[in-house]
């Protein structure tokens, strides 16, 4: 017995000792069988990047899913009151690219935003109301109010925003991050997605390839933290099973394996035995790291009631400040609920009941632990609304179509200058008229701020170098610091 | 590291005979740096065309004299960046050996071969099969061309595999499971010189093989059992899955095997069979969004079509023309659209119903697969009926859980254009578009009617590039883990040349020659005495083929993610053989559909958790995470290569998955009950051996006795952590065993299912 302890501490120091740079995304040895595999440094990032001194270390992305109304929220527009009930000149909004929800309608009727909007801050953004929690970071903040896409269709139009194309199996934002910089924390993945629901309306679906590796290798794909069961799929040991059992049957099957590396000389066993150690290292952190009961009182509080309650928005966004911390590199927040085609008012309202407090506290929090200046933070959805009303119009309801042509993001942190608004809209908040910042242009800001030139950060699939920002996008230098 | 590759390129291109003679050196060496570096402003997309200079076409090239003049000479050579090729501020990238390179080339007076055409648009040339010296080793055609590779290049391949490793590799391969222990008794038992071949034939009749190939091609053709876009609504195309399994289990030869699904529908003896096989062209997702623009989404169906034959058939990336002229392939935007014309006119609609098939489907009788003669004729589909929902949402009728969706052709074609931008509302009305083939890849004779069954026989017919090259590629694929040619989706100039031209060739031809028999040829493969090889490989140096691209040892693979499964339902006991049907609900996280999206996943029980894992449901967006963790195609486009990377998601799987955990603690109670073995020892090396095909050795037995010893200990000082553990999943434990043993076993046996070897192809 005593030979097979010794050899079991040996199995296990041999196992530890590759450990340093075994990141989630850092490693794949076997992939030295695929030579489309290029240097890597010792974070698992290719060779020569960044390109340049990054501003931002990190990326926490706040998708709003849906399509917030832009007009209900940042993009005031108080004269459109006297043109209530008025048609929407064809000038201004032509019948091509309405969506056959309202392509039939007989009527395009102005519905101006009966949100109340009020100057905040020193830089005096205009914010609406339901918005008084961001109203106090403002100074923070950089709106963009020219926003606008192609697509009108929420499917097309999400996969555009994290992948660059409409057309599915390209990699999402974060995968590409993962790709270039590799990963910070050897027991954490580079790249997470976390998903919430609109409390009113859970909202449209979203969909796996959100945070998809697409022709990028596999493990470059976004892990998913779940708010059901396992915060990782099947982290847990089974029920019965104690962390002593195992370690020891990890000890036994890295000697096992061990043996077939020594006969058939293929890297990918070392690999396999690397990543059931990190597997074992992971089933440790990621308890302690989800654990948001031992935040102090004020941060909980800061973050609002919901925020103990996993799965919520405001467990997320505690959740994002945590795995920032860590080093984790990408973080994706996707909440559910924005599509407001109805009652838009009260379905905004709704929406910013879940999402602003949290929101403002996660740009505070990272403000106050000195984390904001290296942590990028974007806020936004897959396009926006109409100005026209869908269905019946009444001085207190409408609702709103899909609207591709302008809509509202914000950034704050990360190199990208507070208290500014960029980018101007018409009349009407249907077409940009200064500034206009396309989603290719948006990927193309943050992953400069993130040391990377978006153009050359390629990938060769099917004899062609592809890159996140499809053969577009500007950085919007202008809101850089 | 760098040194590696380099000694390594320069190992796999090595010229010799198995290269196309002199004129290859352009084709090899100097085009593909062209095509990399110089096409994407001087190649065939003429509107991204710079300064009016081409250097993928022979003729305007010498006549632009740039390669004579010393023009191009000049920009590669000089330093400063507004002369400097490529321009030092594009994504082009030259490097600095590659530069040098074409600077030879050019000094050397830019030797140009007249017959200049990519090697994979020539049709294949049966080769002469090479001499060898080691002819003891041959045992079929395929050696000649490995052996002769690896004699010039001054290696030997590896010994025969152990018959063990042998029946497990093939076993795997053909039927997607490992081999019983009764099929490896009886074959080490036959000492008969022909016991493997008479093994090989065993399995490629069993139905598994059909099973397990249809694998491949229902990750390639995007079969899904959802629509993919957004609320992602139901389908049924189960019935096209069932009419794959049974084509390949009864060797439909490739030809018609392909014809069948391009064109069934319009065969002059089409039936109700060959109806269904043209499912394969609407396995693409349909959009059911609410405001989607109808005509738009029509030609994404349409441009799929194109892509996914581009992919499967032509191993061309069809993608790119569809917004702008190939940058790299002599493809031009508008043949992209004159093939778009092929398929533009299906009596479709562009939304989908939301939830149901979408026209044009068919009724499938209840008696399927088993049709009466009267039931198995051809049935005109309803044309689509369009109803206004919503407002202004136009969907058609919807087919339920009996119907199959199929093409069928619209009375009145509808007009093709090109598309600019490759965007719906830009059409180049200007020119109305015929059906047609590129020209570049091969003749289309008249005597085919202009429609897919056209096209279909274009395809097939015996002279055409691509398509059996193609095909044997992704067959040696199967095997290998790579192809030939590596780019198994891209036999175009940016594609890698094959590492063994002349073999590839020969499969071709020798494809084409038995008729496509499509057994014939995996039994050929599997019979060489290249297939048969050890995996074993010396220790990695920096002379080591470490992706075995000269085949000098056998192949070595991770399992598949069905295979995994599978075979650990397999050796658990539980697999249930029953073949077909619709798709069944196995085991998937809680809320794995709920949490992000408005469907709710209802878990099938019994026999149906159990089914071989082609026939779980597979749901577009939200795949089987258990799947896509190892890597499976996501099923959104056609995919025809996955990589292989290994992540700790793999291991926790493997390790806390409740369908593996039941497995594990269902292979302990066979290890309980297995009769006459009655000390631990014999027990525990019964299930190693089940598990892995070989018998443990005694270190591995030790090491797994003193661990099942230890675990007993602990469950029996705990003996509700031992029921919490046996609890896991819904098959009952046998109430006779002892919970202490049986738990302490599980544990066992969840190790060796996480054996690097239990999920490798040795």
């Amino acid at each position: 017995m005593d030979t097979l302890n010794e050899f079991r501490s040996r199995q296990t120091r041999r196992a530890f000792l590759g450990r340093s740079t075994l990141g989630l995304g850092a490693i794949a040895l076997s992939s030295l069988a695929h030579a489309d595999e290029r240097p890597r440094n010792a974070i698992g990032g290719l060779t020569g990047l960044p390109h340049f001194a990054p501003k931002a270390k990190r990326v926490i992305y706040l998708f709003q899913s849906g399509g917030p109304a832009q007009m209900d929220l940042f993009d005031y527009k108080p004269h459109l009151a006297e043109r209530f009930g008025e048609e929407v000149p064809k000038s201004v909004y032509p019948d091509e690219r309405k969506t056959t929800m309202t392509s039939g309608q007989k009527s395009f009727p102005v519905a101006p935003s009966t949100m109340k909007f009020a100057r905040h801050g020193q830089s005096g953004i205009w914010l609406s109301e339901p918005q008084r929690h961001l109203a106090e970071m403002i100074d923070d903040v950089c709106v963009i109010k020219s926003m606008h896409t192609e697509a009108i269709n929420h499917d097309p139009a999400a996969t555009l925003f994290q992948t660059g194309s409409v057309i599915a199996g390209r990699p999402s934002m974060g995968s590409w991050v993962g790709y270039g910089l590799g990963s910070e924390n050897a027991n954490l993945p580079a790249f997470v997605a976390l998903t919430s629901n609109g409390t009113a309306k859970a909202g449209q679906p979203l969909y796996d390839r959100l945070w998809g590796a697409g022709f990028l290798p596999g493990r470059f794909q976004g892990v998913k933290f779940r708010g059901q069961g396992d915060p990782i799929l099947d982290l847990y040991n089974p029920a019965g099973v104690t962390r002593e059992q195992r370690r020891r049957m990890l000890d036994s099957l890295s000697r096992l394996n061990n043996q077939q590396s020594d006969r058939f000389n293929d890297p990918a066993i070392a690999t396999r035995i690397a990543q059931y150690e990190l597997a074992f290292r992971m089933q440790m952190s990621v308890p302690e790291l989800i654990d948001v009961q031992n935040e102090s009182k004020s941060v909980l509080n800061m973050y609002g009631p919901q925020a103990g309650q996993v799965g919520t928005y405001a467990y997320n966004c505690l959740l994002a400040r945590r795995l920032a911390e860590r080093g984790v590199r990408f973080i994706q927040l996707y909440h559910r609920g924005w599509d407001a085609h109805g009652n838009t008012p009260k379905q905004i309202s709704a929406q910013c009941r879940d999402t602003d407090q949290p929101t403002a506290a996660l740009l505070r929090d990272l403000k106050q632990r000195g984390m904001l200046d290296d942590t990028l933070v974007v806020w936004g959805g897959e396009f926006g609304r109409t100005i026209y009303c869908q269905g019946k119009l009444t001085n207190k309801i409408y609702g709103r179509d899909h609207h591709p042509n302008c809509f509202s993001y914000w950034m704050a942190g990360g190199g990208v200058r507070g208290g500014m608004t960029y980018g101007e809209t018409d009349d009407y908040s249907v077409n940009v008229t200064e500034n206009p910042v396309h989603v290719h242009d948006l990927q193309a800001t943050i992953m400069h701020q993130l040391g990377i030139d978006h153009e050359r950060l390629t990938y060769r699939y099917q004899g062609r170098d592809y890159r996140l920002s499809d053969v577009h996008g500007e950085v919007v230098k202008d809101i850089l610091i | 590291m760098r040194m590696t590759v380099l000694l390594f390129v320069l190992l796999v291109m090595d010229s010799g005979t198995d290269t196309r003679a002199a004129d290859g050196d352009f084709a090899r060496d100097i085009r593909p740096l062209l095509s990399d570096a110089c096409y994407n402003c001087h190649g065939p997309d003429a509107k991204a065309r710079e300064g009016d200079i081409r250097l993928d076409d022979r003729k305007a090239a010498q006549d632009s004299k740039v390669l004579t003049s010393g023009e191009m000479l000049r920009r590669l050579t000089s330093n400063d960046p507004d002369v400097r090729m490529p321009p030092p501020d594009s994504t082009r990238m030259l490097r600095p050996a590659d530069r040098a390179k074409l600077v030879q080339w050019l000094k050397a007076g830019a030797a140009w071969p007249e017959d200049d055409r990519h090697w994979a648009f020539v049709p294949p040339q049966r080769p002469t099969i090479p001499e060898v010296q080691q002819r003891k080793w041959l045992r079929n055609g395929i050696d000649h061309f490995v052996l002769s590779r690896l004699e010039r290049a001054g290696r030997s391949p590896s010994p025969e595999a152990d018959r063990v490793a042998l029946l497990r590799r093939v076993t795997f391969d053909l039927t997607g499971l490992p081999p019983t222990l009764g099929e490896l008794d009886v074959f080490l038992a036959d000492s008969s010189p022909n016991a493997y071949e008479n093994a090989v034939d065993r399995l490629l009749n069993l139905p598994a093989y059909g099973e397990h190939m249809a694998l491949d091609w229902m990750e390639a053709s995007r079969y899904a059992d959802t629509d993919g876009y957004q609320n992602d609504r139901l389908r049924y195309m189960w019935v096209w899955r069932d009419w794959l399994i049974r084509s390949l289990n009864d060797n439909k030869s490739f030809d018609r095997f392909v014809i069948e699904q391009m064109a069934g529908d319009l065969l002059p003896d089409r039936n109700f069979h060959t109806q269904v096989a043209t499912g394969f062209n609407r396995n693409h997702r349909i959009n059911s969004e609410g405001g989607s623009i109808p005509d738009e989404w029509i030609v994404e169906y349409v441009a799929d079509r194109v892509e996914t034959m581009g992919t499967m058939f032509l191993g061309l990336t069809m993608t790119c023309s569809r917004c702008h002229d190939h940058k790299y392939d002599p493809i031009e935007q508008k043949d992209f659209y004159r093939l778009f014309a092929f398929f533009n006119n299906i009596a479709e609609a562009g939304l989908g119903p939301n939830n149901g098939n979408s026209p044009p489907f068919i009724k499938v009788p209840k008696s399927w697969p088993d049709l009466s003669a009267g039931e198995t004729k051809f049935v005109v589909p309803d044309p689509p009926r369009i109803k206004i929902q919503q407002v202004s949402v136009p969907r058609p009728q919807s087919g339920g859980t009996d119907t199959v969706m199929v093409l069928h052709e619209l009375q009145k074609p509808r007009d093709t254009y090109l598309l600019q931008r490759g965007q719906y509302d830009r059409p180049e009305k200007s020119e109305l578009l015929r059906p047609a083939t590129p020209p570049v890849l091969g003749a289309w004779d008249e005597n085919w009617p202009r429609n897919r069954l056209g096209l279909a026989r274009w395809l097939t017919s015996p002279t055409h590039p691509l398509t059996a090259r193609v095909t044997i590629n992704r067959i040696w694929q199967h095997y290998f883990g790579m192809g030939l040619v590596k780019t198994s989706e891209n036999f175009g100039v940016q594609g890698e040349l094959p590492s063994h031209p002349a073999l590839l060739d020969w499969l071709a031809t020798e494809f084409i020659r038995s008729g496509w028999n499509v057994k014939a040829m995996h039994r050929l493969i599997v019979t060489s005495a290249t297939y048969r090889q050890s995996s074993v490989a010396p220790p990695v140096t920096p002379e080591s083929d470490v992706e075995n691209r000269l085949l000098g040892r056998g192949p070595r693979k991770r399992l598949s993610p069905y295979e995994i499964r599978d075979a650990s339902l397999l050796t658990a006991g539980l697999l249930v053989g029953r073949m077909g049907g619709p798709s069944v609900k196995p085991y998937m996280p809680p809320g794995i559909w709920r949490s992000i999206s408005n469907a709710r996943y209802k878990q099938d029980k019994g026999d149906k958790l159990y089914r071989r894992s082609l026939y779980t449901y597979w749901r577009r967006t939200v795949p089987p995470p258990s799947m896509m963790i190892f890597n499976a195609a996501a099923r959104e486009t056609c995919i025809v290569r996955t990589d292989q990377t290994t992540t700790p998601l793999q291991a926790l799987t493997l390790m806390n998955n409740v369908a593996f955990v039941e497995a594990a603690r269902m292979l302990a109670e066979r290890m309980m009950k297995q009769e006459g073995s009655l000390s631990p020892r014999s027990r525990v090396a019964w299930g190693f051996r089940l598990v892995t095909s070989r018998e443990p050795n005694a270190g591995e037995l030790d090491l797994l006795l003193s661990d099942l010893s230890a675990y007993q200990q602990e469950f029996r000082r705990q003996s509700k952590k031992a029921r919490a553990l046996l609890a896991i999943g819904e098959m009952e434990c046998d109430p006779t065993l002892n919970t202490i043993d049986l738990a302490a076993y599980a544990l066992v046996a969840n190790t060796l299912l996480n054996l690097d070897e239990s999920i490798t192809q040795n």
